[in-house]
Order: C-alpha cells, then sequence, then structure tokens
C-alpha cells in the first residue's frame, strides 16, 4: 500500500522534477562549459575580483580563486542555484499530503480507506527523498558531463560527494517544510515559514562573513554547512555540520509522522 | 438488532465555533440512515467524526462496535466513504483514480467497471475534464465498487440528472438488499424520502428528530379533499383529529392527523364519487422542523409520534 501511494506520488511529481532537472542540467551544463574559458583567464578575473571587498567575496562562497573547481562549483551552484532549486522541490513536495492535499480533500479520500495516515506520509516522505536525490545527482553529473566535454579535469568522486551534501541539505529543507505543513495544514504557511528560515540563515551568513565580530552568526546558519567548496577542492569536510542536516531532516520527518497520526484533519 | 453506528453525547466544538452538539442516535446494521440539514448544521462534522478524521469534544462515537479514531485503521477496512466534494486528482483520470482508491481497499483492478458502466461513466477522461455531474458519478463508482459493509455517503447524488439519481436510488437498494448500511447525509429530500429507511434532521448542530421515514410523514396532515354524490349529514366528520377546513355541501376539504382509518371507515358510508388525499413530503416536513413549528425555536425536539426516537434518547 505504501508502495503504490509512493508510485503515485511519484507519478505527480513528474513535471515539477523534469523540470528542475532541465534547470539543473542546463544552468550547470553552461557553468561547467564556460570553466575552460576560467582557467586560461585566471589572472584577469582575479585581478578584477580584487575590485570588490574580500568579505563581500566571502560572504557569496568566493573565498578562493574561481579556478579552484570546489570554489567554481559552490559560486555558481551549490551556494546559488541548488539551494533555490532545492527549497522548491523540498517545498512543492514536502507541503502537499498534509497541506495542499488535506486543503482540496484529497487527504480524506485516501485516509477514509485503510491507508494508514503513516503510511500516506512516509510514501510522501520517501519520494521527497528520493527526488531530492535525483535532482542533487542530475545536478552534479550534468556539470561533471560537459566538464568532461570541454576538458575539465573534476574529480567525480569529490563531485559526487558533494551532492550527497546538497542532498542532505535539501531532506533538511523538507523536514521542515513537513512538520511546519502537519502542525498548520497550510501549504502557503508552510511555504512562507520554510522560504523565511532559509532566506534569515542564507542572510545570517553573509552577516558573519561580512562582520568578523558578529562571526559567530554563521554557525547558525545551514549555508555555511552547505558549502562544498573545501570538501571537493581538499577532500575534507565539515561532517559534525553535514550530519546535521541529516538530523534536521530525520527529525522533521519523525516528528511529522508522530504529529499527522494525532492531529485533527479539520476540514 | 446490532448498530453499525452508535453516537452518544457526540460533541465537537472548533474553539467557541459550534460543531455538534449532544448527538444521540444510533444506526441499525442494513439500514439506509437519512441525515438531514442544510449547510452548516453539522453533517460533515459528524461524518469527519465517524471516518476518525477528527476527535469529538466529548462524547463518542463507534462505528461498526470500534472507536473511529483510535481503530481506524480497522474501521476504514469495513466502510467506504464519498465526500460531499471529493478533491480528486484533476490530473488522472477516472479510471486510473478508481484503480488506485480500489488498490488500496484490496479491490482487484477494474472492479469499478460493472457500476461505471451503470452510471455511464466514460473512464478515460482527466477528472478535470469532467463535469460536476460526471465527478460525482466517480465518487458513486468509488463508494459502491467494494464489498464493505457500511456505506458513509455526504451529499452522494448532488449534480447527478435524474436518471443517474434513479439509477443511484437503484444501487442504494441493492445494497441495503444485500445487509449493507447506509448511512446518507444528503440536503435532498426527495432523495431520503424514497432511499431511507429512519432518518435524523440536523438543525444548528442538535438532532431534533429521528424517526422512520414513514412515521415522519404518518404521523403528520394529510389533506383529503372529497366530492360527494349527495351532502354529508350533520356530525358525519366528527372524528378523532379530522378537521373540516370547508364544506360546500357536496365539495368538503378535510385535514386528518394521525389515524385515517376512522375517517376510511365513515366515507364507506358515504357516497364518494371522488376523493384526492395528499400526504406531506419528507420536504414539508423539514421545512416545518426548521420553521421552528414542530421542533421548538431552541432546536429541542418535538414530542415523539409513533415509531419516533428523538434526541437524547438511545435509539435501538
Amino acid at each position: 500500500m505504501t508502495g503504490l501511494t509512493l508510485r503515485l506520488e511519484l507519478r505527480r511529481s513528474r513535471t515539477l522534477s523534469v523540470g528542475l532537472a532541465v534547470v539543473v542540467l542546463v544552468y550547470g551544463g553552461l557553468i561547467a562549459a564556460v570553466y575552460p574559458i576560467l582557467l586560461t583567464n585566471t589572472a584577469a578575473i582575479e585581478d578584477y575580483m580584487k575590485l570588490f571587498p574580500k568579505e563581500f567575496m566571502a560572504a557569496f562562497g568566493m573565498t578562493g580563486s574561481l579556478a579552484d573547481p570546489g570554489i567554481f562549483f559552490t559560486t555558481y551552484i551549490a551556494s546559488m542555484l541548488w539551494p533555490i532549486v532545492a527549497a522548491t522541490a523540498a517545498i512543492v513536495l514536502a507541503s502537499r499530503p498534509t497541506g495542499a492535499d488535506a486543503e482540496r480533500g484529497w487527504a480524506d479520500v485516501c485516509l477514509a480507506t485503510p491507508l494508514t495516515r503513516r503510511r500516506y506520509l512516509a510514501a510522501a516522505i520517501a519520494s521527497q527523498l528520493l527526488i531530492l536525490g535525483a535532482l542533487a545527482l542530475v545536478t552534479v553529473l550534468g556539470v561533471l558531463a560537459v566538464g568532461t566535454l570541454v576538458g575539465a579535469r573534476f574529480d567525480g568522486g569529490r563531485f559526487l560527494a558533494a551532492g550527497g551534501v546538497m542532498w542532505l541539505f535539501g531532506c533538511a529543507m523538507a523536514g521542515v517544510a513537513s512538520l511546519v505543513t502537519v502542525i498548520t495544514l497550510s501549504r502557503g504557511a508552510a511555504a512562507a515559514v520554510t522560504a523565511g528560515i532559509l532566506i534569515a540563515m542564507y542572510l545570517l551568513n553573509i552577516i558573519a562573513q561580512i562582520q568578523p565580530g558578529l562571526a559567530w552568526l554563521g554557525g547558525l546558519s545551514a549555508f555555511r554547512y552547505a558549502s562544498v567548496g573545501t570538501l571537493i577542492d581538499t577532500g575534507t569536510a565539515d561532517w559534525a555540520g553535514i550530519g546535521a542536516f541529516a538530523v534536521v531532516a530525520a527529525i522533521g520527518w519523525t516528528a511529522s509522522l508522530v504529529l499527522f497520526r494525532r492531529r485533527d484533519l479539520l476540514p | 438488532m446490532r448498530e453499525a453506528i452508535e453516537l452518544r453525547g457526540l460533541t465537537r466544538w472548533y474553539g467557541k465555533r459550534r460543531g455538534v452538539i449532544d448527538l444521540e442516535a444510533g444506526v441499525h446494521e442494513g439500514e439506509v440512515f437519512g441525515f438531514l440539514g442544510p449547510n452548516g448544521a453539522g453533517k460533515t462534522t459528524t461524518i469527519r467524526m465517524l471516518l476518525g478524521l477528527i476527535r469529538p469534544s466529548s462524547g463518542s462515537a463507534r462505528v461498526l462496535g470500534l472507536d473511529p479514531w483510535s481503530q481506524a485503521d480497522t474501521v476504514h477496512r469495513q466502510l467506504a466513504h464519498l465526500g460531499s466534494d471529493p478533491g480528486y486528482l484533476g490530473e488522472m483520470d477516472a479510471g486510473s483514480l478508481l484503480d488506485y482508491l480500489g488498490a488500496l481497499r484490496g479491490l482487484p483492478k477494474g472492479s469499478w467497471r460493472p457500476i461505471a458502466e451503470r452510471l455511464e461513466l466514460d473512464p478515460s477522461v482527466p477528472v478535470r475534464k469532467l463535469s460536476r455531474g460526471n465527478r460525482q458519478k466517480v465518487g458513486v463508482v468509488q463508494v459502491f465498487m467494494g464489498r464493505e459493509s457500511l456505506l458513509v455517503m455526504d451529499e452522494p447524488s448532488t449534480g447527478l440528472d435524474p436518471l443517474m439519481q434513479r439509477e443511484f436510488l437503484a444501487l442504494v437498494a441493492e445494497a441495503r438488499g444485500d445487509g449493507r448500511t447506509v448511512f446518507l447525509s444528503s440536503h435532498n429530500l426527495p432523495e431520503v424520502e424514497r432511499a431511507c429507511d429512519r432518518m435524523a434532521i440536523i438543525r444548528e448542530g442538535r438532532l431534533v428528530k429521528i424517526a422512520t421515514v414513514a412515521a415522519l410523514v404518518g404521523d403528520h396532515t394529510r389533506s383529503v379533499n372529497l366530492v360527494l354524490g349527495r351532502p354529508a349529514p350533520d356530525g358525519a366528520f366528527a372524528l378523532p383529529g379530522v378537521t373540516i377546513l370547508s364544506s360546500t355541501g357536496q365539495d368538503v376539504h378535510l385535514m386528518v392527523r394521525g389515524d385515517v382509518n376512522p375517517l376510511l371507515r365513515r366515507l364507506g358510508d358515504l357516497d364518494v364519487r371522488d376523493i384526492a388525499i395528499s400526504t406531506p413530503d419528507v420536504e414539508d416536513l423539514f421545512f416545518r422542523y426548521y420553521e421552528g413549528t414542530v421542533a421548538g425555536s431552541d432546536g429541542r425536539p418535538a414530542a415523539p409520534g409513533p415509531g419516533d426516537a428523538v434526541a437524547g434518547e438511545a435509539v435501538r
């Protein structure tokens, strides 16, 4: 029964998934295609970058040379495109079963059958895991594929590891969105709260980079841990911070399952 | 007789807003039970508690002997439900949608076909392209495609054309014939009159009357128009419950409340050329309850008549 509902969730998510996959493929491919140009013009570009304050550059993840694959990928994809794509997918998917579908009455139709609330929501959570994973994989593979075509020497293993971090970041967003939706039973409220948290964290990260006296704020921001530049360039990462994504996702989804079983589904 | 549904002081508040208050009723196994009331009376709130979608503020409901909240899994294996405006997925075609919902209920693929054919539902059309009536057909098919022992329906025939309404009533009759219980919430009064064994009237969250349809109709006034061959003798209609509204000698208009047999026996002694007896339909009764002419304006129940049970009593 869970498998049946999971298949339906995946089927309903086709348009969103394919649309976002096309966006990350096209954008990632284009960015990867210009990487060799960056490499051959590194000196000129870095001279140009020196016109900007160091803190300003740091705020956008450009803490090294754009010629470094990790900095390059973080600047254009992991810290910019991916949060938007992942947030879109996470909010739309996580707010659907207990928000949009509850509002339209589809949840009532399903939950008046032997399908339990736990299985209903678990299927939706599984679909979020799969779709976010697929999007992260497509993002990384697109960059790797085009990079290979244009002769860029990207480390496939490290890029895939970065994709894993991006996936966990997306899962954390989905976990939060899922929990907020179960509490409010409203897609609008869940979208507003989740997007608000993300924007606040993004701003915290920038403030922490620009104001050394407020550097501690960066520790509160998910964007600090979502930066995969170091992971790609050196193979090391803040695993505790990355693990926090998994913990947030697990707590959000588990709490959603527990609360959803106990709460009234108000019309 | 076992109860398929039992409501005991069932009450639900939404904050300070009234849902339903102190509902007391029982639905016998194998009967078709009508639940009448206008929008906002509390019908859907009651059904949501029966389905375990919301909890009562106080009191309790038992469905097939089980608590619909804590034992929802078991209850849902034995009932089929149609909501008043089911939010079907518009992108799916009706057949796929019914296959999915059938699979959740353990039904084989295509179980819906016989009922869909009876209702002339095209299963290949995406739900979002269906008219209101055809979407409603999907709901009716969904309810009747299984073999659950309890069918709970909220405004099931809304939007159906008269032919399909007739088919729907036939399906309800077949379900009753199979010994299944039907809980039918509606404000389609003629439908309730034709389909139901008993009915409850809910007003502003409170049950004001529960009775058999026959008793509800039978306990009320009939209009009798007579054309006589010759004027009736004085006192001919001085019978219990009979009132002469008008008389021109040979044309007599009477109102009769309660048992009509004394009047019928008396008519046997008269030269009756023509007779027309009209009974109030459920719609008349419904509006009388809502206008407070039978029930008090505070929603308290009317005095029970033969075959009646009133809100506040256990209905067995």
